[in-house]
């Protein structure tokens, strides 16, 4: 690596580092309290413990487990119901309303009647990640099948494509961006709500072990928690930036990565 | 004609049926049922708890919002037009950015208390990282033509800020306030939920502490009128500002 090139690294890297480094002066000199705050080192060395020990990473495991549950369950139906309100009109006549009127709704508030019905565990998380995740997805998959260019649709049959050839190389092809984009505002919503679910009741879950650490006082726990946190939710995100990269790979890439 | 009673065909089938099926008893206690809901709305409405809740939500919502909307825009134009800026705050935004902010509520309750502070607090810090980042990328998708065809008629720095700049991102801008507007009212919501001592959250709590389901949906409804009617006068807002920009383009149903 030549010298310029470790220059502009540390020139764009910079701010982590130092960020960490007064965090570190401000804890050992004694300007802030460590009780809310302990020292950078502290909460690594809580992370690499409970790490090492296998309660972040079990409690990792269930948080994770829920939110591709959710996700997964959530996007194909709401796929599916795009796809059927596209090709349907009287279902999606009916259903729009439902649809479009309950996309700015904040659904969260429904959360604690998911409860009642499916009870305080798993089941009651993974289905209400189902229904917040269905309206994001569905919402900008109908939109994308509704502005598929009519003249390339007319091309094909000009050319007599199959329904199936003009389903599979043309309508899936300029619907699958939009699919992506619906997946990658639902897959973060996914992990914040099985987060905020896990904080409001549970006992299991990331949320859960950073409620319990922040009850007890410990904090680098608190943030050895977030921090897992981060990981996973940066690491899904990069999964489905690179995923839409190999699916749509004739898109020019405007993706900042 | 038509088309509005087929609009509105479905959700009053539901309602009905929720009510029928409510008053035969065939669904379970805690569902209630609409006329309940109705009653029970009417009666806070009066005894003024409603009001108070609602009062308590909507300033700790907004102002939250505004804060963090107000930060996130500055900074994010900054950073998208000044090298340096960009320098500090992208490697911290890139890390911070998938975090659910509510995993921070614990050390927000701490630090502000029960009150309106923490909520405030949690609001505008998920607000501020959406806004930063849609403001950032408006800036850096801005076609630099328009940059230098103002630059070559002479406009001044602040001429190109207020005229080219802020115009060109104001579409992404606002959708950016609006993914932040959404996930406000999710984060309300939650903070409301485990530690406040008012609001609508806490409303909808002591609804099924005291086994009244008729007041917890009266605060699950009120709660989604209020995130409704405020996205729907965010994008009034929009209509507004952008009236010079949505000329022949198709308005988009959402």
């Amino acid at each position: 690596m030549s010298l310029s090139a470790v220059s502009g690294a540390i020139g764009r890297w910079y701010s982590i580092p130092l960020l960490l480094l007064v965090w570190h002066v401000a804890v050992v000199s004694g300007l802030t309290t460590s009780r809310l705050l302990p020292e950078p080192a502290s909460v690594l060395i809580a992370f690499y413990h409970d790490v090492a020990n296998g309660t972040l990473i079990a409690q990792a495991a269930v948080t994770l487990a829920r939110a591709l549950s959710g996700f997964v369950l959530g996007s194909v139906a709401g796929i599916l119901l795009a796809v059927a309100m596209a090709r349907v009109p009287l279902f999606s006549r009916l259903v729009e309303p439902l649809v479009f009127l309950g996309y700015p709704v904040p659904k969260i508030a429904l959360y604690p009647v998911f409860i009642f019905i499916f009870g305080i565990g798993s089941s009651s998380k993974i289905a209400f990640t189902f229904f917040e995740v269905l309206y994001p997805v569905t919402v900008t998959t109908y939109l994308g099948l509704s502005s598929v260019p009519t003249r390339l649709i007319w091309t094909a049959k000009n050319y007599g494509a199959s329904k199936l050839d003009i389903f599979w190389k043309v309508i899936l092809p300029s619907v699958l961006p939009h699919v992506f984009t619906g997946c990658r505002i639902a897959l973060p919503l996914a992990i914040t709500i099985v987060v905020v679910t896990e904080m409001i009741g549970d006992s299991a879950g990331l949320g859960y072990y950073i409620t319990i650490w922040g009850t007890r006082f410990n904090y680098a726990n608190v943030y050895a928690g977030i921090l897992m946190i981060g990981i996973i939710g940066f690491a899904l995100d990069r999964l489905i930036v690179i995923a839409r990269k190999h699916a749509v790979y004739w898109e020019k890439n405007n993706v900042r990565l | 004609m038509k088309g509005a009673l087929e609009k509105a065909a479905l959700p009053v089938l539901l309602l009905v049926l929720w009510e029928a099926t409510a008053r035969m008893g065939l669904i379970p206690i805690y569902l209630s049922s609409p006329s309940d809901i109705c009653l029970a709305t009417l009666e806070l409405l009066k005894d003024g708890t409603y009001v108070d809740a609602l009062g308590a939500s909507l300033f700790r919502v907004y102002s939250g919002f505004a804060i963090g909307a107000a930060l996130g825009a500055v900074l994010g134009l900054a950073a998208g037009m000044n090298r340096a800026i960009a320098n500090f705050f992208d490697p911290l935004i890139s890390f911070l950015y998938p975090i659910p902010k509510i995993a921070f509520l614990s050390v927000f309750l701490m630090l502000f208390g029960l009150g309106h502070a923490s909520k405030v607090a949690i609001v505008a810090t998920s607000a501020f990282f959406v806004v930063f980042v849609g403001a950032e990328q408006a800036v850096m998708s801005l076609n630099p033509r328009f940059v230098w065809a103002a630059r070559n008629m002479g406009a001044g720095r602040s001429t190109i800020l207020f005229r080219v700049v802020l115009p060109a991102c104001l579409p992404q801008l606002l959708a950016g306030l609006r993914v932040a507007l959404s996930l406000a009212f999710v984060l309300l919501f939650a903070a409301e939920m485990i530690g406040a001592r008012e609001g609508l959250g806490m409303l909808i709590v002591e609804g099924t502490e005291y086994v009244r389901f008729d007041i917890m949906f009266s605060g699950i409804l009120a709660f989604a009128v209020l995130g409704f009617l405020s996205d729907r006068l965010l994008l009034a807002v929009r209509r507004r500002l952008l009236r010079g920009q949505m000329i022949g383009t198709e308005e988009q149903a959402i």
